[in-house]
């Protein structure tokens, strides 16, 4: 047990909430609320540099299962990891209670304002809904009108921020209604807390997560088209740019659904179909991510190029269901929360439990005048979201800026709400090793599921990352909380999996691996491929570097340029180490440095492993956790080590092989836990088809030009070093070194994982077992070339490949072997993109021209 | 009057296309002044995918898909119309200024009130309540083309060039008439000027453009002071130069604006021409502009580069 004074050193004793402020742990009172006090006295007994201890090591769970907030804007940072404070926002159950019902009421009342908006407009017609409001809202989508698919309740997925005003009354900030974000955040929060404070969580009982998640997988099955038991699920995502891509990824690999892009989908005889390896595959419903106007370039925003032309259609013709439907971001429209009071008495016969934050909408004369009379005291907001368009705080703007503010609102007034500015709740934080109120949102999340609204018991909770500040949001760089919902009884887990009917067999799913993820695939066993065989040369001519410098033997200096310009052909950095004067050779650090360190040169280390990382992203939810920390390990290590300014050629050694190590703990896992279907045989097949191609330019540029004996000796040994094969020769073929058996290793040794021959051998069987449509006693494209380039090797002689020509010194039919080899692979690059990877085909917009007339 | 109109888009393109989708608004509509006897499709190659429906604006519109190789696509509408003009031209004599059809049009009383205060101005007791519930529902359709539309933003300059016509107490008829013909006077008609993506602000700067523009002009122009005012795509029948010959297929698609003046009902103008569309226009949709009537467009999968040629042919029936 700490004794008080120490306790006092985590802040509870000097926390300062502010007059007039309603603060969580307070309430108002003087006495801080019992559960409240339960769980700071535990905090207490732990100690600032225990609880700073824990909250390092939530920040590295986070960092290490990938969870990332991506900022628009920041391409050199582009994912920002996201921030966890220890201390949760705790919530009675009693106040639970209130808040969930008025969360349910408030989903079914927008459900329903979205039925009739789509539909009969009887709110419109019967004025109970200015038409100013909903047709002047970018959200209100006119082709989607009559396109509501017969479900219980178009609004499945709904979201709210909530905060809590000085009186202690919650208040809805605003209403998510088309893509909701957040709620894997909050189920990662939850995960990594349980993980740092597993104690503390026992001890308090805590309403658990899972349960939601297993309604909105109900809640999506129940409005699969034609009544489908077993619906295809799919969660469609502008791409690893968007800002909450992680969670994209990780709810697609947490609910097992497949994650995919427009580009992966198409439409065809008005259904949607997923374009995966092994053909066209039926979905029925879709997660969305996407926001509704970019969803169908046909129907809506013909510019996106993240939809799919034609969904709209398959829509209207019942044959897809979207979670939440086209159009439903009318219902994000600010002004329409002046009007929820009214619309919940005409469709509930109630009165908001929850209520919104006072707004008035300046398309009524009266409410305008009201704002424009009160513009220092209001926010004021667009009702429309976009660029250049965000919520203003009247006080903060100079006489100027509110002259101009006053005739835009008059311009068009129906464009324009005014807000209550609410000085929301604080609560602790733990911030700079102390414990300080912070201000505070939660985001509560809601799902329709059977026959009723369910809300997840939890959220995610938001603070400012400074003290009295009111704008939260990640895009500002806030932290994020966990948020207990407390139990009167423990909750029992629940488990996600689905308990199938009795006797009933479950057809096991073929993995359906999107053209996209199997391009993905590819070059990230392409890019690794190249990034270990980059870093193995480039440690053979590090170790030749110093021994030129430390013997000063021409000979090794000889060797070195050989090995140099081989590098610079390896890399494709021309003109690099190739026809550069001799000076160059004997200083080649620069350059050396260079190609390992710059991002923005093709072919440097750092830009392929930049490379193979964006890649992976990519394809975030098909990594087991394990095998994303592994990437992740590569990239970090890689960026820490030469993000140092003055990156010194004697650091590189180790540098390498720490590289190598990650690359070898990637290469193990991926083999040791991948199931060899179509995501294997596609990575597999990239790393065999980019090892070949090294290994080929490796030995074209070292050997294929006749040295003197002594030197090719040193080259050999060092091509040997290079390949990791040194070991196995001279097992084999003892002291002598000679060129012949050195090709009989590298180039035609099948049992050799590091031979020319085994990555052919291995490509053909992969790209045989590929699925594939064919005709029976007929191969493809890719087969033939594959066949080509094996046999062709296997045909040839080693004896007849060491016959120098005398002229030129050249190995004339080694080098036309190699060069023919190189050729048939890129054809085979070239092949498999175009037999797999569909989702690259562009697509473009036909319009009619201008109409023009007869005068 | 009888119309036959043929109506052929040819798409040829450099590379073969996988997969196309067409949304195509060439059907003429019915209302009042016109009736649409036939309106088939031929399409080469013929679409695997092939529905018709109609839009919120009342709009023909047909989605068909290509769903096999395909390297020209030929998309050819065939239709017989009927036009019934007025006899008489009343309306254009209708008195209520701009000012009340603007009071009328405004969005901070409801519905309801202002259609009683309107029944009590001009119409009366005698209007039934059928009639009444139609002209609510009329009314507020009209309120959402007073609105911006994704190509017709309200700016200050589009206010300042219509206030010549807006002149005080003025009635609304009146007001459009003069502003049309000073849209024909002041522009040059210029195919070589505008795309579909010139902003209205070039056009009213450089006064140049197609009927495209003119009509965008005008409904801005409008919808800057309270009017509604929407887009109306379609034909014109154009007659041979005095002693030449008919050439079949040298007419073109056309495009003029409609106005909402209450109780009487949309009224069409057309700027390029200075002419209120009588029996020589033939209507195809009407939207809030021309995004929301497109004639035809689509998206392609493949296909390199595209040409497009467009003939259009309408001929006098009866």
């Amino acid at each position: 047990m700490r004794n008080n004074s120490l306790a006092n050193d985590i802040g509870t004793q000097y926390y300062a909430t502010q007059l007039g402020i309603y603060d969580e742990m307070y309430a108002n009172k003087v006495k801080v609320l019992p559960y409240w006090e339960r769980f700071m006295a535990a905090l207490d007994s732990m100690g600032t540099e225990n609880l700073e201890l824990r909250r390092r090591e939530a920040q590295r769970l986070l960092r290490e299962n990938g969870v990332t907030y991506n900022v628009y804007g920041d391409s050199k940072n582009l994912t920002r990891p996201w921030q966890l404070d220890p201390v949760p926002l705790l919530i009675s159950s009693e106040e639970w209670v209130a808040i969930e019902s008025g969360l349910k009421e408030r989903a079914e009342l927008l459900d329903l304002i979205l039925k009739d908006i789509y539909d009969k407009q009887t709110l419109l017609k019967k004025g109970l809904l200015p038409p100013e409001l909903v047709f002047g809202h970018e959200g209100f989508l006119h082709p989607c009108v009559g396109a509501l698919q017969k479900q219980k309740r178009q609004l499945t997925i709904y979201s709210a921020n909530l905060a809590r005003g000085p009186n202690g009354r919650m208040w809805v900030l605003d209403d998510r209604a088309q893509a909701p974000s957040g709620s894997g955040y909050a189920l990662e929060n939850r995960t990594v807390m349980t993980r740092v404070l597993p104690d503390i969580f026992r001890q308090t009982q805590v309403h658990r997560l899972s349960g939601f998640f297993k309604s909105l997988h109900k809640g999506l099955v129940d409005i699969a088209p034609h009544k489908k038991e077993d619906p295809r699920i799919v969660i469609l995502t502008p791409g690893p740019l968007n800002e909450t891509y992680f969670e994209h990824a990780y709810l697609a690999a947490y609910l097992g659904y497949t994650l995919v892009q427009g580009g992966d989908l198409t439409v065809r005889d008005g259904k949607v179909w997923l374009k995966s390896l092994s053909g066209l595959q039926a979905v029925d419903v879709i997660l969305r991510r996407v926001d509704d106007s970019f969803c169908d370039p046909l129907a809506l925003r013909s510019e996106s190029k993240l939809g799919v032309a034609g969904l709209l259609e398959a829509v209207r013709r019942g044959n897809v269901a979207i979670a939440n439907p086209l159009g439903s971001s009318v219902l994000e429209n600010p002004g329409l929360m002046a009007f929820l009071p009214r619309l919940a008495r005409y469709f509930l016969n109630d009165e908001l439990k929850l209520p919104s934050i006072a707004t008035w909408w300046c398309g009524q004369a009266r409410e305008r005048d009201f704002v424009l009379q009160h513009l220092d005291s209001l926010v004021i907001k667009p009702i429309n979201r976009g660029f250049g368009n965000h919520a203003v705080f009247g006080g903060s703007l100079s006489s100027k800026e509110k002259e101009y503010l006053r005739s835009q609102i008059l311009a068009k007034p129906h464009l324009f709400i005014g807000q209550e500015q609410v000085s929301f709740s604080t609560l602790p934080a733990f911030i700079d090793q102390k414990i300080e109120p912070r201000n505070a949102v939660l985001r509560n999340f809601v799902v329709a599921s059977g026959s009723d609204y369910e809300v997840m018991p939890g959220g995610l909770t938001r603070v400012a990352r400074q003290k009295d500040n009111f704008i939260v949001s990640n895009q500002a760089g806030g932290i994020s909380k966990d948020t207990w919902v407390l139990a009167t009884e423990p909750d029992k887990p629940v488990s996600l999996w689905t308990q199938p009917k009795r006797n009933q067999l479950i057809d096991a799913d073929t993995e359906a691996l999107t053209s996209r993820a199997a391009d993905n695939l590819f070059w990230v066993g392409r890019h690794l491929e190249r990034t270990e065989a980059v870093t193995r040369l480039l440690r053979v001519i590090l170790t030749k570097l110093r021994e030129v410098f430390e013997f000063k033997d021409p000979l090794d200096a000889e060797c070195l340029g050989v090995l140099l310009r081989t590098f610079t052909q390896v890399t494709g950095t021309y003109p690099g180490f190739i026809k550069c004067d001799e000076s160059f050779l004997k200083e080649p650090e620069a350059e050396l440095i260079s190609l390992v360190k710059d991002g923005f040169r093709r072919g440097s280390l750092t830009a392929n492993i930049q490379a193979f990382f964006q890649a992976a992203f990519s394809i975030r939810d098909l990594w087991s956790q394990d095998t994303w920390r592994s990437v992740d390990n590569i990239h970090r290590r890689w960026q820490q080590r030469i993000n140092n300014l003055e990156l010194r050629i004697e650091q590189l050694p180790s540098h390498l092989d720490d590289l190598m190590t990650g690359i070898v703990a990637f290469t193990g896992l991926t083999s040791e836990s991948m199931t060899r279907e179509a995501a294997w045989l596609m990575l597999d097949s990239g790393r065999r088809l980019e090892r070949a191609l090294a290994l080929i330019s490796l030995l074209r540029s070292t050997l294929a030009l006749r040295h003197e004996d002594i030197l090719q000796n040193q080259v050999l040994e060092s091509v040997l070093v290079a390949t990791d094969s040194l070991t196995i020769y001279q097992r084999r073929y003892r002291s002598y070194i000679q060129l012949p058996l050195v090709l009989e290793l590298l180039l035609l040794d099948e049992a050799h994982p590091r031979s020319v021959a085994y990555q052919l051998h291995e490509l053909s069987v992969h790209i045989s077992a590929l699925p594939r449509c064919k005709r029976a006693g007929q191969i493809t494209a890719e087969e033939r070339v594959i066949l080509k380039a094996y046999t062709d090797l296997k045909l040839c002689n080693v004896q007849e490949l060491t016959q120098v020509n005398e002229e030129d010194g050249v190995y004339q039919q080694f080098e036309e072997l190699l060069s023919n080899t190189t050729d048939l692979l890129w054809q085979l690059s070239e092949l498999i993109a175009e037999a797999y990877f569909s989702h690259s085909q562009t697509s473009q917009l036909m319009v009619n021209n201008t109409p023009e007339d007869e005068l | 009057m009888k119309y036959r109109i043929t109506h052929s888009t040819l798409y040829d393109y450099s590379q073969s296309v996988g997969l196309c989708q067409n949304e195509a608004r060439l059907q003429p509509r019915n209302f009042w002044r016109q009736e649409a006897h036939s309106s088939h499709f031929e399409i080469m190659p013929s679409p695997t995918d092939y529905y018709e429906r109609t839009d919120f604006f009342g709009n023909r519109v047909a989605y068909f898909s290509v769903q096999k190789p395909h390297t020209t696509l030929l998309v050819t509408v065939v239709s017989e119309v009927s036009l019934f003009p007025k006899q008489n031209n009343l309306d254009l004599f209708n008195a209520v200024t701009w000012e009340q059809v603007q009071q009328i049009l405004q969005g901070n009383v409801l519905i309801n009130s202002q259609s009683q205060s309107f029944d009590n101005q001009s119409q009366g007791q005698s209007q039934t309540q059928s009639q009444s519930s139609e002209y609510v529902l009329e009314l507020f359709d009209a309120r959402q083309y007073v609105l911006d539309s994704p190509m017709v933003s309200v700016s200050a300059e589009l206010a300042e060039y219509a206030r010549a016509s807006f002149l005080p107490h003025r009635a609304l008829v009146e007001v459009v008439h003069d502003l049309m013909s000073r849209i024909y006077k002041d522009f040059t008609y210029d195919p070589t000027f505008t795309t579909i993506a010139t902003p209205l602000s070039d056009v009213l700067q450089f006064r140049r453009g197609v009927c495209q523009d003119f009509a965008h002009l005008a409904i801005g122009c409008l919808r800057a002071y309270g009017i509604a005012a929407r887009y109306v795509s379609g034909y014109v029948e154009t007659l041979p130069e005095p002693g030449k010959a008919r050439l079949v297929g040298a007419d073109a698609s056309h495009a003029w604006f409609s106005v909402y003046v209450p109780v009487i009902g949309w009224m069409d103008f057309d700027p390029t021409n200075n002419k209120v569309p009588h029996d020589q226009h033939i209507t195809l949709a009407w939207g809030r502009d021309f995004s929301d009537v497109t004639p035809l467009k689509g998206i392609a999968f493949g296909g390199g580069q595209h040409t497009l040629s467009v003939s259009v042919d309408v001929l006098r029936l009866t």
